[in-house]
């Protein structure tokens, strides 16, 4: 089991924002989370960072929690924000090399794999550049190189789709597709639907900080078997039972 | 929307007026006072010694009015969401625009007025003029400050196209022309040309006005570079949250690095160097702090003056560094990354440890030139050693490690 949140209470206060939430991510799977703003997804993802700690329950990645080793625990974890984040003194070839020496990776081989993703991301000649500096798309495109150079076993993903052109957008899924073959779990969270719909193994809609369903796309349909056919009717049917 | 200005207005002089109280400490007052005293002294003592007819006179006279006139921009206290926001009430930003002029020539022309009171009495001594003459001298002072900020007003429509009109060359040659003239053939000819540039300002402003497009982007820089300037004076009396430093790649110093090795137990130690380095607010700190302090050390003589000096400078940079290691904690990957916090701790002190040698030795190096005994550079050597040692190994991590448990 590659990620593990049972039962955890939590937000930014004391009040709290998720009430006791339990899913998990298995090996090579990718997970969407779903639900509206303000339902949780970012506090959720905030939790299993590390950024936020638990009134309540456990983060668990193969089995480690952050209070046992957090080094070990960060190690298994790579991040892309929905809003990039990014040094400002630092450039595009810095970012990198600061990854892999916070990861502890190898020059040689994480460099090779470095010049790869730059191709695919059309980076490659900017590399002396503060990304800073660059347009929304391109710090996203960035942030997804520095993920990917990593040997991460869980990818936590915000909103990918927004921002990012078609063709970046398909670059991402291919890489996804490709570390889910070599045993990586994926958690997206997302709004784009249709995409989620078509890439993710599972879903788990959260909504008002709680996980309202949570399964495949047959077991979302057969759970709500008048909802509707796609993820978009039932998360719609879902959000509409709250607001009669 | 003079409405809106004024709401603005309140907000901004609320703003202006706390920042105004840390200034104007009971310590800084009293020094200002000490200061102008002096100034008021000096300068009466000066005048007490001159005759009519200096043929420097003049000059002097041309160049502080030029300077002053230049003194009070135009105040537009526009926002970044108003080229969103109000675009659409384009038109209607002219009686907000009037009104924002209105409220910068206060301030300007108070400016021109206590220069010229200044001024009067070298006037008077140096070239003999009478009291009629100096009040002319200053209206036409008033009136061509009035134009200038009549000219920043008409700037903020694309009046000439791509080319504003008050760039900085034309104001400084319409204020020469004026003063050079009310000064050499008399204040009532400045006035006259001052009054004409006036009026030729106003009747193609409001010729123009209503049929062009507001300059959002620039005034909206402008504003921003205004407010800038403010806050960076206000910061160097107590912290404003507003000023954050730019960023410069200085290729030219990457040289620096070369000694940090891509490995992982120096993870910070690459971020905080390079951070350093091409951020403008703490190396500027260093470097400025740095340069006085070897200024001063050359300059003092004696036998434990230097020794007390170079100890106070190294401990004032040592000091001001401590905030630089929360730079990074808005930045989640900080967070993120799996390197253990101590790592970062020690990085840090890293830092200090190679900025704190550098400035010790440098400020060694001056005090052996300017004191040739061997006693001096030998306990200033030894002084500075251990500071560094304290302030960097010592004093640095348990300051942060116990901010850091808040």
């Amino acid at each position: 089991m590659a990620l593990e949140v049972s039962h955890v209470v939590g937000g930014y206060s004391q009040i709290p924002v998720l009430k006791d939430i339990s899913f998990d991510v298995k090996d090579g799977e990718l997970v969407g989370l779903i639900g509206l703003n303000g339902a949780g997804k970012s506090t959720t993802i905030n939790h299993v960072i590390g950024l936020l700690t638990p009134h309540k329950g456990k983060i668990s990645i193969n089995g480690i929690t952050i209070d046992q080793d957090s080094q070990a625990y960060k190690q298994q974890i790579a991040y892309i924000p929905e809003t990039p984040v990014l040094y400002q003194e630092l450039t595009l070839r810095e970012h990198l090399e600061m990854t892999m020496m916070a990861y502890d990776l190898d020059q040689k081989v994480a460099w090779d794999k470095a010049h790869d993703l730059l191709k695919t991301f059309r980076l490659a000649n900017k590399l002396d550049w503060f990304p800073a500096n660059f347009s929304k798309g391109m710090k996203q495109k960035v942030m997804i190189v520095c993920a990917f150079l990593t040997n991460a076993k869980l990818f936590i993903i915000d909103e990918p789709f927004l921002g990012l052109d078609p063709l970046a957008v398909n670059d991402l899924l291919n890489l996804i597709e490709q570390r889910k073959k070599t045993g990586a779990s994926i958690l997206m969270s997302t709004h784009v639907l249709d995409t989620a719909q078509r890439y993710c193994d599972r879903f788990v809609l959260l909504h008002d900080g709680q996980v309202k369903t949570e399964g495949t796309l047959s077991e979302l349909q057969a759970a709500l078997p008048e909802a509707g056919e796609s993820l978009n009717d039932i998360y719609l049917s879902m959000t509409k039972v709250d607001r009669a | 929307m003079t409405g809106l200005f004024k709401t603005r207005l309140q907000r901004h002089l609320r703003e202006m007026a706390k920042y105004l109280r840390l200034v104007f400490n009971d310590f800084f007052v009293f020094a200002l006072l000490f200061f102008l005293g002096g100034l008021g002294w000096g300068y009466s003592n000066v005048l007490k010694t001159l005759k009519a007819g200096l043929w420097w006179a003049p000059l002097v006279v041309l160049l502080v009015l030029v300077i002053v006139a230049q003194i009070g921009r135009f105040a537009t206290l526009i926002e970044d969401a108003d080229r969103v926001f109000l675009l659409p009430r384009e038109r209607a930003m002219h009686a907000y625009l009037v009104a924002a002029r209105r409220y910068s020539q206060f301030l300007a022309q108070c400016t021109q007025l206590i220069a010229l009171f200044i001024l009067a009495p070298f006037l008077s001594v140096a070239l003999g003029w009478t009291l009629p003459q100096v009040l002319v001298l200053a209206l036409a002072q008033v009136v061509l400050k009035d134009s200038l900020l009549r000219l920043d007003l008409a700037s903020v429509y694309q009046v000439t196209g791509q080319r504003r009109m008050n760039q900085w060359p034309f104001k400084w040659l319409l204020a020469i022309v004026v003063v050079a003239s009310g000064v050499w053939l008399s204040p009532y000819v400045g006035l006259l040309l001052a009054l004409v540039a006036d009026g030729a300002v106003a009747v193609w402003e409001r010729q123009h006005w209503q049929s062009q497009q507001i300059r959002w982007r620039e005034q909206i820089k402008i504003e921003d570079n205004r407010m800038l300037g403010i806050y960076r004076f206000f910061n160097m009396f107590t912290e404003v949250p507003m000023v954050s430093g730019t960023i410069k790649r200085r290729r030219y110093l990457d040289w620096l690095f070369k000694g940090i090795k891509p490995i992982h137990s120096q993870t910070y130690l690459y971020l905080f160097s390079r951070g350093m380095v091409r951020g403008t607010d703490f190396s500027g700190l260093v470097v400025r702090l740095t340069v006085i302090g070897m200024l001063l050390l050359y300059f003092v003589r004696g036998e434990w003056l230097p020794v007390i000096l170079a100890a106070l400078f190294i401990y004032l940079i040592g000091f001001q560094l401590l905030p630089f290691f929360q730079q990074y904690d808005d930045v989640v990957f900080t967070h993120v990354y799996p390197v253990l916090p101590a790592l970062r701790l020690k990085n840090f002190v890293k830092l200090v440890t190679l900025i704190l040698s550098t400035t010790a030795l440098l400020l060694w190096v001056v005090v052996v030139i300017a004191n040739p005994h061997l006693m001096t550079a030998g306990i200033t050597l030894a002084v500075e050693v251990v500071e560094v040692w304290y302030l960097a190994r010592i004093y640095t991590p348990h300051r942060l490690a116990r901010a850091d448990q808040k």
